[in-house]
């Protein structure tokens, strides 16, 4: 699902990140979901703001120790589902970082369409020491962190 | 608020962690990995919880530095593994907790594992005391 986002701008300083995902109504994944009304299911719209979450958590990390770490979303908290997302859509993704731990960080995420909040949560991703196998999903990583930057 | 209270409120906050009905019953003995089948996702869970409940912070960390006291770091773990005199700190510390579930070679990052109900209940006592005297 990385393709669905088009950019993103990370600000560590602050410990807030924005991005912006478009969600076309004929994507494959929405085929039953439902047809002939295409809906952004609350579990992919979560998913995309831990896409652009989880970089920043690793961005905030990074800038405070030089241990390469890579975040992985542990845990939801006080989510709420505030419109339904008809596609195709845009969303503009905001996470703002609440709480900077060293194996973990809060993240407040807003998620928004046409100017309507479509979604709020606390996302927790937690942080793992990355390995050298890790490399090539690294490098991807690193890859599409570029586009997605380039972009914005 | 009285120790008893703190127990109370906690013990609600741990079954709204494991989504457990009002009806089962939760003791301070108990101990969260072992006896109530809690990952390490249920604790952070929990301390989230008990933070926003009791307007406490509790670092990650806390049980380790609780447990370090005055002692020197180099004293107390070496390469993240507790030394004797650490281990022996950790389990006065977690004197509820049975002795022979401490391992010989306890690492740093697994000692919330060994808390029970009541040594949470005191560690949020102990915050909200430091809390008070702050104010």
């Amino acid at each position: 699902m990385f393709e669905l986002i088009r950019s993103i701008s990370i600000d560590t300083e602050k410990g807030r990140a924005s991005g912006e995902a478009f969600v076309p109504a004929d994507h494959p994944l929405f085929a039953d979901h439902f047809p002939g009304h295409p809906l952004l299911p609350g579990s992919l719209i979560l998913e995309l703001a831990a896409q652009i979450a989880g970089p920043l958590a690793e961005e905030s990390a990074h800038a405070n120790s030089p241990i390469e770490r890579w975040a992985i979303l542990g845990m939801v908290r006080d989510a709420r589902f505030l419109r339904p997302v008809f596609l195709p859509a845009t969303l503009v993704i905001n996470a703002e970082i609440s709480r900077s731990q060293e194996s973990s960080i809060n993240t407040n995420v807003t998620v928004t369409s046409e100017g309507e909040r479509v979604m709020q949560a606390e996302l927790v991703l937690m942080l793992l020491e990355t390995a050298p196998e890790w490399s090539k999903a690294i490098e991807a990583r690193n890859s599409r962190l570029a586009r997605w930057r380039e972009a914005s | 608020m009285s120790a008893r209270d703190t127990h109370a409120e906690v013990v609600t906050l741990v079954r709204q962690t494991l989504a457990l009905p009002e009806t089962e019953p939760i003791s301070p003995p108990q101990l969260f990995f072992y006896d109530l089948g809690f990952t390490s996702m249920d604790l952070l869970d929990l301390l989230f919880r008990l933070e926003q409940h009791f307007q406490i912070e509790i670092p990650e960390g806390t049980i380790y530095h609780l447990a370090r006291g005055d002692l020197a770091e180099a004293e107390f773990a070496e390469d993240a593994v507790l030394t004797e005199a650490g281990r022996q700190r950790l389990m006065d510390l977690l004197f509820d907790t049975p002795r022979e579930l401490f391992p010989p070679r306890i690492h740093a990052t697994t000692l919330p594992r060994f808390c029970t109900v009541g040594a949470i209940t005191r560690l949020v006592d102990h915050k909200l005391v430091a809390k008070t005297c702050s104010n």
